[in-house]
């Protein structure tokens, strides 16, 4: 194979340094245009049960700074964790647990006070025909229900293994273990275990009261959990320590702790922070 | 005319010549460089974190069986219905023929998780097919033939084409002469056919398979997520990724190991059997 003459291996290897030097070079300026210029771009990695109210925020936000694009990202406070943990650019952190937020706090990565803003109930979502006659919390134990929970680590799953460990005393040993074996699918976040009730493939999921939203509400029952075994869901904000804009940051956890972000929290299904 | 064809391309290369291969190789090494960047990236983090023991985790064993297991039955599947299909493909001219290759084409080109979607709409529980299953006790949905649906939907594609243009590049003349010399229409095509297409019908089937093991979206979508019934290999790593990035790192290369055993051993094969027809 004549292909290669000696004298032009230093010339094919300068070549291939000036493409990956071009290319690397093109991505971070690119990168920092993009932040820089206009009025800036705010990263949020909410709680997949944030995604109605957040977006409604994210409306205001932009009024009130013309010019400012809101980016966010709504997933499993377990996956957003890792995104974190994995060097993703955001500016703002809101899981739906403190344990998250204590995890970033202690690895440096979420800096000042975090701050409660919200509290949430868990509840049972049935489909609306409810074809496993489930009424109550006692029911998801019944033999043949098909329930679907969020993934291991995702706070609603973890939530909803807290109330069955409290319930096991109630109902009697065996409770939690019977509902446990009923369990089909386990779903990336909250969201996607509620719509397979909504598609109706699953006859039951543990979600958020705040999950029950006007959209699905033609299509699922709530079925509330009693209070004494019921838990309370908090959500934690704070400004991330690689914030590329700390002050946009700083706003947005001013308005989601605010009057109106307490008025739209409310307005979709949330409690205020006690 | 041909010697001097010959001579033109013995010139002595020029400057422009030399610079264009230059070019081409420094695509080549770039293009192989990106790619095995990530994978020394999880080998690394594997032997930087001493991750190995998460490979012999019972979440990581249950997945890789389950998807040994779906893929076999998938390929079991996609090779029995889309041989014979591929064929006809091949062979025969019907009316909406255009049609028929398009809709094999379509599953290809659709991202998985709308395929999931729509496999869901289908047979889920209030699905076209799945409510007359439903009245049987046949629940699809969360189950592992649920895994295979979507396998067989997402990879049967490329196997059907690659084999139809295997089939289609065996000449007729050969078949009929085995014909003439009293062999069956099906023996024809099993001593034959079949033999002459071989290495395009394992290529196809090669890309298919890989196809079924990486399947992700339609099954996540479909089938759901639970481990030793329908989490597959791909979709515990997601599952993983949530909470032990130690683990998904560990299945990466866990799958990364068996594809790459897979992928040899077919090719020693074939080289093997096509060598031997020679």
């Amino acid at each position: 194979m004549p292909f290669l003459h000696e004298g032009y291996r230093v010339l094919t290897a300068a070549v291939g340094l000036g493409v990956l030097a071009g290319l690397f070079g093109c991505g971070s300026s690119a990168s920092e245009g993009g932040d820089g210029g206009g009025g800036g771009a705010l990263t949020v990695l909410a709680a997949s049960s944030l995604t109605d109210a957040f977006g409604e925020l994210e409306v205001r936000f932009e009024e009130q700074n013309p010019g400012v694009e809101v980016r966010q990202s709504f997933e499993s406070s377990s996956t957003l964790l890792t995104q974190i943990q994995q060097g993703a650019p955001a500016d703002v952190f809101a899981p739906a647990s403190e344990e998250e937020m204590d995890t970033a706090m202690e690895e440096g990565l979420a800096g000042g006070e975090p701050e409660v803003f919200a509290e949430n109930r868990e509840v049972v979502m049935v489909p609306k025909d409810n074809p496993a006659g489930i009424e109550g919390l006692r029911d998801v134990a019944k033999p043949g229900v098909k329930l679907v929970l969020a993934e291991e680590g995702v706070p609603a799953a973890d939530y909803a293994l807290e109330i069955l460990g409290k319930a096991e005393e109630e109902y009697g040993v065996g409770f939690e273990k019977s509902v446990l074996s009923n369990v089909v699918s386990r779903e990336a976040d909250v969201r996607a275990s509620v719509n397979r009730v909504v598609v109706g493939d699953a006859d039951a999921t543990f979600g958020y009261a705040s999950d029950y939203t006007p959209d699905i509400r033609d299509r699922v029952q709530m079925v509330p959990i009693p209070p004494d075994l019921n838990i309370t869901a908090t959500y934690p904000v704070a400004v991330l320590e690689d914030a590329k804009e700390p002050d946009l940051a700083r706003e947005w956890v001013d308005l989601v702790t605010g009057e109106e972000g307490r008025r739209v929290l409310e307005k979709w299904g949330f409690e205020p922070a006690a | 005319m041909g010697r001097n064809k010959d001579q033109r391309l013995l010139r002595r290369p020029g400057l422009g010549d030399t610079l264009a291969s230059g070019l081409a190789v420094a695509a080549l090494a770039l293009l192989a460089g990106f790619i095995s960047l990530p994978f020394i990236s999880l080998l690394l983090w594997t032997v930087s974190e001493n991750s190995w023991r998460a490979m012999a985790s019972p979440v990581a064993i249950d997945a890789l069986l389950l998807s040994i297991k779906t893929t076999s039955v998938s390929m079991a599947i996609i090779l029995t219905v889309g041989t014979p299909a591929a064929y006809v493909l091949a062979r025969a001219e019907f009316p909406g023929k255009k049609i028929v290759e398009t809709l094999v084409d379509i599953p290809a080109v659709l991202p998985p998780s709308a395929a999931g979607i729509a496999l869901l709409l289908a047979f889920g529980r209030f699905g076209l097919v799945g409510q007359h299953l439903e009245v049987f006790g046949v629940t699809v949905t969360f189950t592992t033939a649920a895994v295979i649906i979507a396998e067989v939907f997402v990879a049967g594609h490329f196997y059907v084409r690659q084999a139809a243009v295997g089939f289609a590049g065996v000449r007729r003349d050969v078949e009929e002469a085995a014909m003439v010399d009293g062999a069956g229409r099906f023996s024809t095509f099993t001593k034959v056919t079949v033999p002459l297409a071989f290495p395009a019908l394992v290529a196809g089937a090669m890309m298919a398979w890989a196809r079924a093991l990486g399947e992700f979206g339609a099954t996540i979508v479909f089938a759901g997520s639970f481990r030793g019934i329908t989490q597959t290999v791909p979709l515990a790593i997601f599952a993983e990724f949530q909470g032990n990035i130690d683990a998904a790192v560990a299945l990466s290369v866990l799958v990364l190991g068996f594809a790459f055993v897979v992928i040899l051993t077919v090719r020693y094969l074939t080289a093997k059997t096509t060598n031997h027809g020679n």
